[in-house]
């Protein structure tokens, strides 16, 4: 009986010590035993303090003491508060810096992606603000807009008189712009490095089938290039976009959030460290995820409606309009 | 292919243990620490130095926010400490952003021995999950000062570095070349004098200089409206939590309003910098030694800090804050932070923090050689203080009734207001004031609505 029952065990053990052993279960133990640590990190240091966050959120907590729950009141609040609510609105500033960003970086690349005296020059002074760190640049411009300092400066030398001269970051008026002035020149040259990219990467006989077909060289930035990168300038868009919302270091920096100037996450930094509300500025947080996730599937829907070309040129709309046509012609031969 | 199982099975393990470990860590905060440890140490005031736990072995770690000394007379003092117990031994660690940091550093219990009581503590209840008490408060009065800033149930939980009064910095030749003889004793007369010393220097001193930029300076500001503006030691932890609308204007210009009203009015007549927006704290030190500045609203801790930024230090002066509450002027004195002792140590670490941290307030010279005042009671003013506060009472203010600690603190942080932390409502007073945008009334407003809001929410108006 004995006997029996340890053979039948051996027997049942076996397929899945021969799938081990076999090319599939290799595969899979390798891949499993490589992916575990990554993993493993990704959840520690990911997802755990995601779901913390999400849990936070529901709690009228500080970091410290006793922690009541609280349901949705954090979120309500985020919705009814006219100081949260007017700090998103200042996203719009940033995001019209965005627009002239992603404009002066388009303009850059498709002239620097030819050959051009001193190319590479002009390309590494461009990216180079991209390299200094966010904080370092908003010392430089802390400086640069300090009255009578570099700004003023330069102001006074090409003739403007120093008394029309404003505070670039007292007055109330301006001082949203300037900071998305500063934002400019340290994201154009990263979007011109995408772009240049991407230029690259179009087939040079295209240009050439251009000229010969007598394209100048803005018919050939519309009709070539354009659609060629189609692609990267969407995936710059969707990044500028969340970076307007969720615009942060030149604010905290340059101006601390005083004087207007503070921005949902200089609001959601003061919410959590200096009120110490950590729920209210975790519901703040993901409300922002949401937002986020909201605009950027919107701009992917747009994308796939009106840019997104199959492999006859034509659009989602295009070849809706085209099937619902020969629908028209099949249904109206039908009736002849 | 075992040892591969083995492997998978060992990751799967660790996996559930750093969970279970994680969430255990998240849980376990809110708990009350265990009390039973601190019974068998000794009681501070009675220790010994140089006598008591002679050969007691332990390593040390010191969280402290003063990172420009921790390299410098920080070390010093472990040196010297370390001649009377040679198995002492301290490592120092600077936080830059004290505060913030912390608020996460505490909760996770092992963050070291000993460190500054954070400000961000505001239910005294939390003390005894994080420190240990260092004796019952009516004893250790009778030897220090400021014994009742971290008191909970009869116990104080931390021990001040060093006192300090709460005046304004000024230069006196500034003062003088304005034709100032007598120090200001209202919101008003203050508000003229600096008028004055801006019309005698043709606008090239600045009168008052808010150091807005660098928005801790700010909270300066909440400091006066207790003592300072009322006169009552009463005022910040009995009076306020339960006082109606407590930021309106009183028709004998005393009390918060007429502190936010100095600095309001003093913006709204450019008698402060002429862009707020870009000052410089490490600057102004030396621009004040040097009669660029006149006045600054800083605690009496930045007095030697002036002094030293340049050769005019006999220049430099300390006066009360302009209210006069009927007839008298008055100022409040309070510790700065204090030292406290981490009740999740080891025994023998507990006591050599406690000596160490005795030997810091009594022996290290900390207070004196900074022109601060002593948290030990016998020692005297700094002489600065001496001459211009002779005739201003220093009040300490009185801990909240029992039963009622976590009450202020519950109400100042729930209505954002959070006096005395947080700067941004201070700093709104400068914003509305220089862009006109609001009028002090208008504010003052919106802090009572937030304020009786709190003040419902935890059921303290009756």
């Amino acid at each position: 009986m004995k006997k029996a029952n340890r053979t039948d065990g051996r027997q049942n053990a076996l397929p899945f010590w021969q799938w081990a052993r076999g090319l599939r279960g290799q595969q899979m133990l390798v891949t499993i035993t490589f992916l575990l640590v990554p993993l493993l990190l990704f959840f520690i240091f990911t997802c755990l303090p995601f779901l913390k966050m999400v849990q936070f959120s529901f709690f009228d907590m500080r970091y410290i003491g006793s922690r009541t729950f609280v349901g949705l009141d954090n979120y309500k609040s985020v919705f009814t508060r006219s100081d949260i609510l007017s700090s998103l609105k200042l996203a719009l500033y940033y995001l019209g810096a965005s627009v002239i960003q992603l404009g002066l970086a388009l303009l850059f690349a498709s002239v620097l992606s030819f050959k051009t005296r001193l190319g590479s020059f002009f390309k590494g002074t461009l990216f180079f603000p991209y390299l200094v760190c966010g904080i370092a640049m908003g010392f430089i411009f802390k400086f640069f807009f300090t009255h009578g300092f570099v700004l003023d400066t330069v102001l006074t030398a090409i003739g403007v008189p120093h008394g029309i001269l404003p505070m670039w970051l007292l007055n109330t008026n301006i001082n949203n712009f300037s900071l998305a002035g500063s934002s400019i020149w340290r994201y154009t040259g990263q979007n011109m490095v995408l772009f240049i990219g991407a230029i690259m990467s179009v087939d040079p006989n295209l240009y050439e089938a251009a000229e010969i077909d007598g394209a100048n060289g803005v018919n050939k930035f519309f009709h070539v290039i354009l659609p060629s990168i189609k692609t990267i300038v969407v995936l710059n868009i969707i990044l500028s976009v969340s970076g307007s919302i969720s615009a942060f270091e030149p604010p905290y920096v340059i101006t601390g959030g005083s004087f207007g100037t503070a921005t949902y996450f200089v609001l959601m930094d003061q919410i959590a460290h200096l009120d110490q509300k950590v729920g209210l500025a975790s519901a703040m947080a993901i409300v922002l995820l949401g937002i986020i996730i909201v605009v950027t599937v919107i701009q992917r829907l747009v994308f796939r409606l009106f840019l997104d070309e199959d492999e006859k040129g034509m659009t989602f709309r295009e070849r809706r309009r085209s099937t619902r046509r020969i629908a028209v012609t099949a249904s109206s031969k039908g009736g002849k | 292919m075992q040892l591969k199982r083995a492997i998978s099975v060992l990751l799967a393990s660790a996996m559930i243990v750093a969970m279970t470990a994680c969430s255990a860590g998240g849980g376990s905060s809110v708990e009350t620490g265990s009390k039973s440890s601190t019974a068998n140490l000794p009681a501070f005031d009675s220790l010994h130095l140089g006598t008591d736990y002679k050969n007691i072995k332990a390593n040390l770690k010191f969280l402290t926010h003063k990172t420009d000394l921790v390299n410098t007379t920080f070390k010093d003092y472990v040196q010297q400490f370390q001649k009377l117990y040679p198995n002492i031994n301290i490592t120092y660690e600077g936080i830059t952003d004290y505060e913030k940091e912390m608020s996460n550093r505490i909760t996770t219990k092992d963050w070291g021995d000993i460190c500054m009581v954070p400000a961000f503590i505001t239910n005294k209840a939390d003390l005894p999950t994080y420190f240990i008490p260092l004796g019952d408060q009516k004893t250790l009065a009778n030897t220090y000062n400021y014994t009742n800033m971290w008191m909970y149930q009869g116990k104080t939980y931390g021990i001040a570095s060093n006192g300090n009064i709460q005046g304004m910095v000024y230069n006196k030749k500034v003062y003088q070349n304005a034709g100032i003889m007598t120090l200001p004793k209202t919101p008003d007369e203050f508000l003229t004098d600096l008028q004055k010393i801006k019309d005698f220097s043709g606008g090239k001193v600045v009168p008052m200089y808010t150091n807005f930029a660098a928005q801790w300076t700010m909270t300066a500001w909440d400091a006066y409206i207790g003592i300072n503006a009322t006169g009552s030691p009463d005022y910040m932890n009995i009076t306020l939590p339960h006082e109606k609308n407590p930021f309106s204007k009183k028709k004998d210009m005393t009390g918060p309003y007429a502190v936010y009203y100095t600095l309001y009015e003093a913006t709204k007549r450019h008698l402060i910098e002429a862009d707020p927006t870009t000052t410089d704290w490490e600057g102004s030190k030396p621009m004040m030694n040097k009669g660029q500045i006149g006045t600054m609203a800083l605690g009496s801790w930045a007095i030697s800090q002036v002094q030293t930024a340049g050769s005019n230090s006999a220049d430099i002066g300390y006066m009360p804050f302009p209210i006069t509450v009927n007839g008298k002027q008055y100022a409040t004195v309070a510790g700065d932070y204090n030292y406290g002792i981490n009740v999740t140590s080891s025994n023998d670490n507990k006591i050599a923090a406690m000596l160490y941290v005795k030997w810091l307030v009594e022996k290290s010279g900390f207070a004196a050689s900074n022109g601060l005042i002593s948290t030990v009671k016998d020692d005297p003013l700094p002489t600065i203080l001496q001459e211009s506060f002779k005739n201003v009472t220093l009040l300490e203010d009185t801990p909240a009734k029992a039963g009622e600690e976590a009450l202020y603190g519950n109400i100042n942080t729930d209505s954002e207001l959070s006096l005395n932390s947080n700067y941004t409502h201070v700093a709104k007073i400068v914003e509305a004031a220089e862009g006109a945008s609001e009028s002090l009334d208008g504010i003052m407003d919106d802090w009572n609505k937030k304020w009786t809001a709190a003040q419902q929410k935890y059921g303290a108006l009756k």
